[in-house]
């Protein structure tokens, strides 16, 4: 189901929900969490992705592994592209293998993803050339989108069972959008796109979108570039802790009683030398360098290996949070220029 | 249930290997039976101190109990060599893939084991020998630091009376007189062995280095890389293939090893590191 509706109207419908906890930004980029919906004063839909990762939702920082509380309905509104394939990446660590994580499946079956297209990407933005788009469609992970037919009107687009149920029950009194309207939209999303190439010009060139794999795979041992990159890498974890996708955790042992078993989990990341020491204080990344490649290597090889995507969604979190101005585009392109490939356009 | 929650075991008997290695028999609480597969590795807590991954040392034919051979070497490990009979410990799992032993049949096996790496080799060992018959024969080469760091001692009386199964073992160092054996790196008791390459499988566990080393020295005595498994190991947390801390290249080796073959591994960048 389908529905064309302006900026006024959805804001006031979005008003009047009362049946979810709702969390949204506003202006700030900084997700909030609601209980009484008159409250919502904006939604600024025209921005980019927030600044917190939504994972926060799902996979949260410090969660109590061995107790269910009751979980609230969620209502989580104004995801992006970028967003959404990194919960896609989640979903295959947490629920996608033999082994499910139950706390994150029931938080995820209990939000309902309200998904929009970006149609002022910013300069660190890089979604297109690591194979993503600055629109969503059908599949990408979200229940409903909100498109731009332009910056005051909206098509509302269901793409799952949850989301045909939420449009019927709060927008079944609104037109269905016309083969313009549609028109229109496709024209404002090719416009977003051009933008995203236009300020990555200097790192990818159109036709090798989605070939860095190849490519950085054979970057492992160029050591002395990963070195100069990672010269200012100050090993703070924050590129970690913001990307969308990181996944890694580690369990700590709380309770001394067998009987109680309480133990919680809390974000770890491969930044950290902690994370991969063993046994008896050996290291298999003891050296700053290691640790910055398997950043890379995590998200552009190995995780490509296991999901035929990276691991990265050009979201620029990363490049925006580093306190060495650590920019990933311009690391790739040293590393695949030293490999004699051309990416500038 | 929370794949996270441990099942409580009680430790019945604890032997002690050597000055730094016991080996604790555990025995679940509330159930009669844990059963694994040679070579999958358990998750064991030591509560209020913390969890760390090993590998059963005993039969999985023997499934009312459970041995784990644990060498002290940290926090945790410290904490549970301290520990005394009749406490009660965490095990989560099975975890991993095991050996597969079922395509060892008809061929002769050789089995490399360094130190604390004859754990999950003694399991090994246990299965076969059940179907020795079905194994042309069986080479055990082991190498320990010096004799008093070889473990299951009591053990090897026993099994050198088995028919098909060869026993070398070799020490780095040891005092004038103490040892009658091959002194050495474990890889030097390879130049003494005989055996028919092409109908051969050979499995290693050690320290990260003995592997290095062992899995150069079968290269050369032309075992191909599919005919070489090596157990691996690695910072590990949750065992399920999710917080990431045990990844290698593109595998989790919690779910997708901890055995792997040297095929798997040959492409990745510095394995043994
Ligand atoms: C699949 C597998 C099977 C194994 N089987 C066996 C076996 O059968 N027998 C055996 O003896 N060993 C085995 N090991 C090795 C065993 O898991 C380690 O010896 C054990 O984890 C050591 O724990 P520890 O706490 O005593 O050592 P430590 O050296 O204290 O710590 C080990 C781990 O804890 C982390 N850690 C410790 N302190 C800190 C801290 N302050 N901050 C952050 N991190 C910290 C380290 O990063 C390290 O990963 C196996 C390992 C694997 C992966
Ligand atoms: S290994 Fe590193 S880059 Fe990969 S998910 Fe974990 S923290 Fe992120
Ligand atoms: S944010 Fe920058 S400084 Fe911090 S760990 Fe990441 S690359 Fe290093
Ligand atoms: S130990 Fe957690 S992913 Fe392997």
């Amino acid at each position: 189901m389908e529905k064309i509706i302006n900026y006024s109207d959805l804001l006031s419908v979005f008003k009047n929900l009362n049946n979810f906890i709702i969390i949204y930004h506003n202006f700030d980029q900084i997700y909030k969490k609601i209980i009484n919906p008159q409250e919502i004063q904006n939604l600024a839909l025209l921005n980019i992705r927030c600044i917190h990762p939504p994972k926060l939702f799902f996979f949260k920082v410090k969660d109590i592994l061995t107790s269910f509380t009751s979980v609230e309905k969620i209502l989580l509104l104004d995801v992006k592209f970028c967003d959404l394939k990194a919960i896609r990446i989640l979903d295959n660590i947490f629920i996608g293998e033999e082994y499910v994580d139950e706390k994150y499946k029931i938080y995820k079956e209990n939000t309902l993803i309200i998904s929009s297209d970006c149609i002022n990407p910013q300069l660190s933005c890089f979604c297109s050339i690591v194979g993503g788009r600055p629109y969503v469609e059908k599949g990408d992970g979200s229940d409903l989108n909100i498109s731009f037919v332009d910056e005051n009107n909206l098509i509302l687009e269901a793409f799952t069972q949850k989301g045909e149920e939420f449009l019927k029950e709060n927008f079944n009194e609104f037109e269905e959008p016309t083969k313009n309207d549609y028109l229109k939209r496709n024209s404002v999303r090719v416009v977003s796109e051009r933008k995203i190439y236009e300020f990555n010009k200097e790192y990818i060139k159109e036709d090798k979108k989605n070939k860095h794999y190849l490519t950085l795979k054979n970057t492992y041992e160029l050591e002395s570039i990963w070195e100069k990159e990672s010269e200012k890498c100050v090993q703070c974890g924050g590129c970690n802790f913001i990307c969308p996708s990181c996944y890694c955790f580690l369990i700590r042992e709380a309770s001394k009683d067998y009987k109680d078993q309480h133990r919680d989990k809390v974000w770890d990341v491969c930044h950290f030398t902690g994370y991969s020491r063993v046994a008896g204080g050996a290291n298999p990344r003891k050296y700053k360098y290691q640790r910055f490649r398997n950043r890379y290597q995590c998200k552009f090889v190995y995780r490509y290996e296991n999901f035929n995507m990276y691991a990265c969604s050009g979201c620029g979190r990363c490049i925006e949070v580093c306190p060495g101005k650590i920019d990933m585009r311009k690391v790739i392109r040293s590393l695949v220029l030293a490999k004699g490939e051309e990416v500038l356009v | 249930m929370s794949i996270y929650k441990p099942q409580n075991f009680k430790i019945i008997k604890i032997i002690e290997e050597t000055p730094n290695i016991k080996t604790f028999t555990l025995k679940p609480l509330d159930s009669d039976k844990f059963s694994f597969k040679t070579g999958q590795f358990i998750e064991l807590t030591v509560y209020g101190v913390g969890e760390a991954p090993f590998t059963p040392s005993s039969s999985p034919y023997k499934t009312d109990t459970m041995d784990v051979t644990i060498m002290r070497v940290g926090r945790m490990t410290e904490f549970l060599h301290s520990m005394k009979e009749g406490e009660i410990v965490g095990i989560r799992g099975p975890y991993g893939k095991g050996y597969p032993v079922e395509s060892f049949v008809g061929k002769e096996v050789l089995i490399v084991g360094g130190g604390v790496g004859l754990a999950p080799l003694r399991s090994l060992l246990f299965t076969l020998i059940e179907k020795i018959s079905d194994f042309k024969k069986i080479v055990l080469c082991y190498g320990a630091r010096t004799p008093s760091d070889i473990v299951y001692k009591y053990l090897f009386p026993e099994w050198y009376k088995i028919k098909g199964l060869e026993i070398l073992r070799s020490v780095d160092r040891c005092q004038p007189g103490e040892w009658d054996e091959t002194v050495g790196v474990v890889t030097c008791l390879l130049d003494k062995i005989k055996i028919d390459v092409e109908n051969s499988v050979a499995v290693v566990c050690g320290p990260p280095i003995m592997m290095k080393f062992t899995t150069l020295k079968l290269i050369d005595m032309k075992f191909k890389p599919n005919q070489i498994y090596l157990s691996m190991e690695r910072n590990m947390s949750c065992g399920l293939g999710k917080c990431g801390h045990c990844q290698i290249g593109s595998y989790f080796i919690c779910k997708d090893g901890p055995v792997f073959s040297w095929e798997q591994l040959k492409d990745i960048p510095e394995p043994f590191e």
